[in-house]
């Protein structure tokens, strides 16, 4: 896991109107690593260079230290799971699995070894002599797999695989998909806009907006710490705050428009620095509990504006005492937290941040 | 309102088929009466059905051999004057066959034209020029309905074959000629259908002459000229049918998985 097994070197690609920019990426052997991007910023094309099917305006790709940046797509050996897994529809489940074989490029020996392993680790033996046009969504996503991996890539790349897959399959997939990858060890590339799949299937992610690569890192790094207020505002952080440093004894203090908070990092006074509190890190204070000392210096006192109960936890709106906004915070909370602290629209509550889990981005 | 508009788009369509069964009609009740002067003799009739099916044949293999990289290539690529040169292969579609006879007359008085006499034979008042003449009506046609084909397959199939280690030349071959297929054989159809039936360009350039190049359409009207209405039915019963028999099995056409 020390070397680069893919590397993106400064890759530039200009597509019309779009481009994407000075991309510097890499991907260790065996990691599972998720390009992570909303629709239309560029994922899709920067896989596309990576496969060979763009040529990239400047930069350079490397695989396994040697430069691919002007070899064909067919000489790059690298498995391909496209969005809509594109199963050839003249050929069965067996024919899509071995069409690798008949290019030329890779006559294996045990051709069909490979092709019965790889059917019986993905239980889609029964599958075989099956047309490919009837199978389920996650059928043909297994199929897709096993016609990537039977050429026996360096690396395999996946194009949003779970997006013609039903929500309520898709979680089971995931770990299954994960599982097999695992298992291969083959080092995978996996694009995706779903932060949960990302979260749940990436080992480092990279995150992708407008064409810019703004994060790449381990998961917890990028969720817990987002490098940019654009990558906060994608991960859907909604308390995000600007606000100008004064003094103060614990390091500084930041007053935005609507409350203040303490920092124990030291920022020279005047400087305008931008906030972020992820919606799980602010806590309800109940009134009849002592405060935890981490939190007692960011303790702000309003009104619960508004609750949403959702099954795996509640939302609640807050505003702070003093602001005339619909709300200053989102919290997230438990929803066996709402019963217990008998929370309800209008009450009026303290909330508190742990001074650790705020964020700081640099102006 | 929506009953107004049903009756409007049902009574068109039903105007619409009245008429054609009824010049079906028409024509079957004309030949069953007895009032002609002569009919064709049987040698000439199967000269005609030979000779149509011969020239439309190879002049249908010969557009679809050339529409096909050529629908390929405005199906896949873009590229500087594209717009133009579409506009420019879709002359024939739109052209009168007779400009377009006349056209290719004109051109074998030029030098090139004369040379290409001169290395492959005579094409004006020959069975070549026919051929010649349908293969330029009916390629316009051909690279219409095979760049829909083309078109109607997605990239990504081909992208994921190069993937799979498969060249340009090898993708085309094994992946893009398959899922073709059904679309390659409807459009040969749907253009032999129309090579077949051709008559103006046909006309000008290799001439009406009886049983020497006289395809069915050209029958038609050499029947027509001499009055033998009877000849003409006949002929043109013979065109209605295979036409029918042609669009009937595009429509019917099912290629399985392999």
């Amino acid at each position: 896991m020390n070397h680069s097994h893919l590397q993106v070197d400064a890759l530039t690609l200009s597509l019309g109107g779009f481009c994407l920019r000075d991309i510097h990426l890499s991907c260790a052997k065996g990691e599972y690593h998720v390009l992570l991007g909303p629709t239309g910023s560029g994922k899709t094309s920067l896989m596309r260079c990576i496969l060979g099917f763009y040529r990239i305006s400047q930069g350079a790709l490397y695989l396994n230290g040697k430069e691919i940046t002007h070899t064909l797509p067919e000489d790059r050996h690298m498995g391909y799971v496209p969005q809509h897994y594109s199963l050839f529809p003249h050929l069965k489940v067996e024919g899509n699995i071995k069409f690798g074989f008949r290019s030329g490029k890779y006559p294996f020996q045990n051709a069909d070894r490979i092709v019965d392993r790889l059917c019986d680790m993905l239980q889609i033996q029964h599958l075989r002599k099956r047309d490919v046009r009837f199978l389920s969504g996650g059928e043909k996503q297994k199929v897709a797999l096993a016609r990537a991996l039977a050429i026996q890539p360096d690396i395999i790349l996946l194009d949003e695989p779970f997006s013609s897959i039903d929500e309520g399959a898709k979680r089971s997939l995931w770990i299954n998909l994960k599982a097999i990858i695992n298992e291969i060890g083959i080092t995978a590339f996996h694009i995706t806009h779903n932060l949960e799949e990302a979260y749940s299937m990436g080992e480092r992610l990279s995150v992708l907006l407008s064409g810019e690569l703004h994060q790449s890192g381990p998961k917890e790094d990028i969720f817990e710490r987002p490098a940019t207020q654009d990558v906060a505002r994608y991960l859907n952080y909604r308390n995000l705050f600007s606000g100008v440093a004064h003094a103060h004894p614990e390091g500084a203090r930041i007053d935005t428009d609507c409350f203040s908070v303490v920092l124990s990092k030291k920022i020279s006074p005047g400087t305008r620095v931008n906030l972020c509190v992820r919606q799980q890190d602010i806590k309800i204070v109940k009134q009849d509990n002592a405060v935890k000392p981490a939190l007692r210096h960011n303790i702000l006192h309003g009104r619960i504006v508004s609750l949403f109960p959702f099954p795996e936890y509640c939302l609640v709106w807050f505003r702070v005492e003093g602001s005339t906004r619909e709300y200053d915070l989102e919290i997230k909370l438990p929803p066996y937290l709402r019963e217990r602290y008998k929370l309800f629209a209008g009450k009026q509550t303290d909330v508190a941040f742990w001074e650790p889990s705020i964020i700081v981005f640099p102006d | 309102m929506n009953r107004v508009f049903d009756a409007i788009i049902w009574g068109t369509a039903g105007l619409l088929i009245l008429a054609f069964i009824g010049l079906f009609a028409g024509m079957l009740v004309e030949l069953g009466q007895e009032k002609v002067l002569s009919s064709p003799d049987l040698g000439r009739v199967l000269f005609a059905v030979k000779l149509s099916l011969f020239t439309a044949t190879i002049a249908s293999v010969f557009a679809l051999a050339v529409s096909v990289p050529v629908a390929y290539l405005f199906s896949r690529h873009t590229f500087f004057g594209k717009r133009f040169f579409d506009t420019l292969l879709d002359l024939p579609i739109v052209l009168s066959p007779i400009a377009l006879g006349a056209m290719l007359l004109i051109f074998f008085n030029t030098p090139v034209g004369k040379q290409l006499n001169h290395y492959f034979g005579p094409f004006v008042f020959e069975v070549k020029g026919i051929i010649l003449a349908q293969f330029f009506v009916v390629v316009g046609l051909s690279l219409r309905l095979l760049r829909a084909t083309f078109e109607g397959i997605d990239e990504e199939y081909e992208n994921l074959a190069r993937t799979l280690g498969y060249s340009k030349m090898r993708t085309f071959f094994r992946v893009v000629l398959p899922m073709a297929g059904k679309g390659i054989i409807s459009s040969f159809l749907l253009v032999w259908g129309r090579s077949i039936g051709e008559f103006g360009a046909t006309v000008t350039l290799a001439g009406a002459m009886t049983m020497k190049t006289e395809t069915i359409p050209v029958a038609i009207y050499l029947s027509f000229e001499s009055a033998n209405i009877t000849g003409a039915l006949i002929y043109i019963t013979l065109l209605v049918t295979m036409s029918l028999a042609i669009l009937f099995f595009v429509r019917t056409l099912k290629v399985g998985t392999i």
